[in-house]
């Protein structure tokens, strides 16, 4: 878990519909996200075998939290916290669009935002989720 | 050849000792270690110089925990050193000392969980690999997410997972070590100011400060010390696994649960119908949910009815979390592992009291660490 949560950009790119910058194993074939180059844990083949793999911005709804005590100064409770299954694969969780669970259902088609935040003064850009609709 | 704790030198659990989990105050870790190790030697009757080896279980106190508190029991230059898995650490130190025994290197070891929780930063945040949410998802969000989710796939309600809490805080009640030891109302529970998701701050684990011991023994030191055979409980499985990649699965903590329960039933040679108490990880109160299906103690989905239905209530079928549990008894870290085995040690000896559940022959221990990392131990008395 990192200081900077989704500030840092190498997780996803720029573009207009924005790419989540997964991996995929050359070995056996693993698709995962966040991005690493250590070493696959499927198979445990090393880090130059683990090429990128951009994944679509969009998936499904699996589950949803509305996080109520949050330590941090970076963000202000509450914020909503999904489980998004991407239509490439693997499962991400991000922070929502909206503050709140109100109308989100599991199975609820989700996409890719990119949001420019300013936390204490510090500009930056995240990626996060929205529904489908609102997306448009 | 390859072989189980079961098949190699049998090891009881002789002495069981704690001190009480509470919140963080400026009582020193010695303290509460002490106090449960000398309650422990007292338990099994027996003295310090009798101990052969003693590993501590902690996580956050700091390098070379062990000698700054054991010196004051009298240095007597026995093996010592300190074990760190997450929440797992306790259970671990008791895993250690158990192999000490039942391979012949010793025949009495300590496991002593003792820890005063604070803000240090894990490893996992030190590997350079960062996620969309970083901190914004704690463990109480993570957990938030599997209740979220088991509700909507069972069509479970938010009163019922809640229920796993008046259930747990009813037996913390009876429980003179447990943290909190006040019964709640379902409604109390639910009023709880909102922590993350449906959960509260009741269906959360108070994190504090506290320390329990348990000394094990071989059938020689049985012999040789006196210690009262009709006390000694059985370890009859240690197993210890981490996760793996579960490609497609539901969620890794009930699928490492489900297969490290498995090889613990496997190599204690019974089944989850046999077991009288249980100790989990019920830091939230989901867990409870997840894990006994998980264990077989259920079919998948019907949880939320075991639960509600007394049959793991205290005097039913299989008592869970008859100390209490992680939402009342506390998880102070680095004792709750050893504070379970503690704990179904008692339950099999007959000396619970009040939370006694009755003619309990079979126990299991079940703790989860960050990592993630799944420990079971099954402890059963001889008939």
């Amino acid at each position: 878990m990192s200081e900077t949560a989704s500030t840092a950009t190498e997780l996803f790119s720029s573009a207009a519909e924005p790419e989540l910058n997964g991996r995929r194993c050359r070995a056996c074939g693993y698709v995962f996200f966040p991005p690493q180059s250590y070493g696959c844990e499927y198979c445990g083949a090393p880090g130059d075998q683990l090429e990128p793999k951009p994944l679509r911005g969009a998936g499904a709804l699996a589950s949803f939290a509305t996080v109520h005590l949050h330590q941090g100064k970076d963000m202000e409770a509450p914020f909503t916290v999904g489980l998004i299954v991407l239509e490439d694969g693997p499962a991400v969780r991000a922070i929502l669009t909206q503050r709140t669970d109100e109308g989100l259902k599991i199975g609820d088609r989700m996409r890719a935002v990119i949001v420019e935040t300013n936390s204490e003064g510090a500009r930056a850009r995240e990626l996060r989720f929205c529904k489908e609709e609102a997306a448009r | 050849m390859k072989k189980t704790l079961r098949q190699m030198r049998p090891v009881y659990v002789a002495g069981i000792g704690l001190h009480r989990y509470q919140r963080m105050s400026d009582t020193p870790y010695v303290t509460l270690g002490l106090t449960a190790i000398r309650e422990a030697l007292a338990d099994a009757k027996i003295e310090w110089r009798n101990v052969e080896s003693a590993y501590t279980g902690t996580a956050f106190i700091g390098m070379a925990a062990s000698r700054p508190m054991l010196r004051h029991l009298g240095a007597t230059g026995i093996a010592m050193a300190q074990v760190e898995n997450a929440s797992a650490s306790g259970s671990t130190a008791v895993r250690q000392a158990c192999l000490d025994v039942a391979s012949g290197l010793t025949d009495v070891s300590l496991a002593i969980g003792v820890d005063k929780p604070g803000p240090i930063a894990g490893a996992p945040g030190k590997t350079n690999i960062h996620d969309l949410v970083g901190r914004r998802v704690v463990p109480f969000t993570h957990f938030a997410l599997l209740a979220n989710e088991y509700m909507n796939r069972y069509g479970a309600t938010a009163e019922e997972v809640a229920m796993v809490a008046v259930k747990n805080n009813r037996n913390g009640a009876n429980n003179p070590y447990a943290q909190r030891q006040k019964a709640v109302t379902l409604e109390e529970v639910l009023a709880g100011p909102p922590i993350s998701g449906s959960l509260t701050r009741l269906q959360c684990c108070p994190v504090g400060e506290g320390a329990a011991a348990v000394i094990v023994v071989s059938d020689d030191a049985i012999e040789k010390l006196g210690i009262d055979r009709s006390r000694a409980v059985r370890v009859t499985a240690s197993v210890s696994r981490s996760e793996r990649v579960y490609r497609g699965a539901k969620n890794f903590d009930a699928e490492l649960t489900r297969e490290t329960v498995a090889q613990a039933y496997d190599e204690a040679q019974i089944s989850a119908q046999d077991l009288d108490v249980v100790e989990l990880h019920d830091a939230f109160t989901i867990e409870e949910l997840l894990y006994v299906e998980a264990m077989g103690l259920c079919s998948e989905g019907e949880g939320a009815r075991m639960i509600t239905s007394g049959a793991v209530d205290i005097g039913g079928k299989c008592a869970i979390s008859a100390s209490g549990g992680l939402l009342a008894m506390g998880h102070p870290i680095g004792p709750t592992g050893t504070g379970q085995v503690a704990e179904i040690a008692r339950q099999l000896r007959g000396e619970a009291g009040v939370r006694q559940q009755p003619n309990a022959r079979t126990g299991l221990a079940h703790m989860v660490g960050v990592g993630a990392v799944c420990v079971v131990h099954v402890l059963q008395k001889d008939s």
